[in-house]
């Protein structure tokens, strides 16, 4: 205890306002603790199969055990994930789609963006046809892009104000 | 050096000129009786100077009007949305439950293939984590140990002061593993990217379904708009549900990508939360002795404010009057 401790702690009871404290986050905490960096996470159906794998803590084993556990989401045809998830589940997933996805395909379809769009789609037609023909002589990507940056930028404050 | 020789041969040719004119005058002074200049010579005069002053304009938007573009579109990527960053506002920090959330994303996610090497775990103490939670994940790993009696180097549990493992040995090994493209280090990643935030959450959520019709996609690549060439051979890692958050908050991809990027701004600038409380202090202070100088200049013109000049004419009985 220094004499600057003395005078904050001074400072400290005689100021009006509390001192706000976070809350204990222990409560949530999950049984399995012990796996490497992961380890925190309540297990998800997909995590539980990487988790007895990790319990080698050779680090590259585990990165690789990662990356199939991402690669695995990809195809949600996985035998494994399909026994072990409930099937309600499942079709929570599908009803509860991205927000972002969600308005940006609303934004695709309002006005707004409607040159964009109409430009986007007359180009996929053009090119499909080229490419039907023999090969195609353009790419979309410029068109994709101007739809892309009116649908972003018309669902990001709609975007913020559902996300957490 | 072009330029200014450029502009030296223009002196010279403008000094040429002024010698000219001086030399016209002079003789059109000795030779004040000579014949006016005809009218019709003096309108070709200014229509040529007229047309040189056009023409020179052409020429100048020939040479340097027109800008060369080097790059297509597709090579610059599609440039990132501005999205409304809550924690980037000028009063406001970092949500740290999101930094939580974050942390999590990172963690079961990114981890596997990304370092976040300038990042010790006791960064971690009092801002996402309890110092109980993070010396539990410090020990987890296990760091060299300095060399023993022996000189035999030993493994030892991690500390608060150690930092983050990275998922692979060396570049090199990263490298091999990732079919020759290396994932950087993202401890600085939001400063180091054109775009911060933005640019960090867009590509995270950028994937289309499919590639744009005719474009071209590298082997081993995948199409994202925002990666400049747009060739990236990062495949889209987060998918709706991916994590289990403990909060309880639903794991969307672009709820994921969000929280994940700001605690990837939180890693490259720490101190932001910091910074912005100083300033803040700054301000108090500066408006305080600004409020202070008002009126001590008050007071001080105090006197000079209030005074009262006044004349007091002399009286009549004292002044002599000459007429
Ligand atoms: C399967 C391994 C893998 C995972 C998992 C992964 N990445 Fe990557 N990431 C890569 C590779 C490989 C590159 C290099 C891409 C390139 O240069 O084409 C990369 C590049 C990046 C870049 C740099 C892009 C640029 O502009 O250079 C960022 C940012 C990034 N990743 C963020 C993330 C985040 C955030 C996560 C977690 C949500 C993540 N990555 C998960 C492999 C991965």
């Amino acid at each position: 205890m220094g004499f600057w401790d003395t005078i904050t702690d001074l400072v400290d009871a005689a100021t009006p306002w509390s001192t706000a404290e976070a809350e204990h986050p222990d409560s949530h905490k999950s049984p399995q603790g012990d796996a490497p960096l992961g380890g925190n996470a309540p297990a998800a159906p997909a995590k539980e199969i990487s988790d007895e794998t990790t319990a080698e803590t050779d680090k590259e084993e585990k990165a690789e055990d990662e990356t199939a556990e991402v690669k695995k989401n990809e195809e949600p045809a996985e035998e494994e994930e399909a026994e072990e998830e409930p099937e309600e589940e499942e079709e929570e997933e599908e009803e509860e789609q991205d927000p972002k996805d969600k308005f940006e395909d609303d934004c695709k379809n309002s006005k707004q963006c409607a040159p964009a769009k109409h430009h986007y789609d007359e180009c996929v037609e053009r090119v499909t046809s080229q490419e039907s023909e023999g090969g195609a002589k353009e790419d979309c990507v410029e068109e994709f892009f101007h739809l892309a940056h009116c649908a972003t930028q018309c669902a990001a404050p709609k975007l913020w104000s559902t996300l957490k | 050096m072009f330029a200014r020789s450029g502009l030296r041969s223009t002196q010279r040719v403008f000094a040429g000129a002024r010698n000219g004119a001086i030399n016209v005058t002079k003789r059109a002074a000795s030779t004040s009786s000579g014949a006016e200049a005809s009218p019709v010579r003096l309108n070709i005069a200014a229509a040529a100077s007229t047309a040189v002053a056009i023409g020179s304009i052409a020429w100048y938007y020939h040479l340097y009007g027109p800008t060369a573009h080097a790059m297509t579109p597709a090579e610059e990527g599609l440039h990132a949305t501005k999205y409304p960053w809550v924690h980037q506002q000028w009063f406001k920090t970092f949500d740290h439950q999101a930094l939580r959330r974050g942390f999590q994303v990172y963690r079961e996610v990114c981890a596997a293939c990304h370092s976040l090497q300038r990042v010790p775990y006791r960064a971690f103490v009092g801002t996402i984590l309890t110092v109980d939670e993070a010396k539990a994940m410090a020990e987890e790993n296990e760091y060299d140990t300095e060399p023993n009696d022996q000189g035999e180097i030993e493994k030892r549990p991690g500390k608060l002061s150690d930092y983050l493992p990275a998922p692979y040995k060396n570049d090199e090994a990263a490298r091999f593993a990732n079919n020759g493209a290396l994932p950087p280090d993202l401890s600085l990643m939001v400063k180091a990217r054109h775009g911060g935030c933005d640019y960090i959450f867009s590509l995270l959520t950028g994937y289309p379904d499919e590639p744009p019709a005719g474009a071209q996609v590298g082997a081993g690549l995948n199409f994202n708009p925002y990666f400049p060439g747009t060739g990236i051979a990062m495949a889209r890692v987060l998918y709706d549900d991916l994590v289990d958050y403990e909060d309880g908050t639903r794991a969307s991809t672009s709820q994921m990508a969000k929280d994940v990027t700001e605690f990837l701004n939180w890693a490259a600038e720490p101190e932001m939360d910091d910074r912005k409380r100083t300033g803040l202090k700054v301000l108090v202070v500066t408006s305080i002795l600004f409020a202070a100088t008002v009126w001590v200049k008050r007071y001080k013109w105090a006197y000079l404010k209030s005074r009262k000049i006044a004349y007091a004419p002399p009286k009549d009985a004292n002044v002599q009057h000459r007429q």
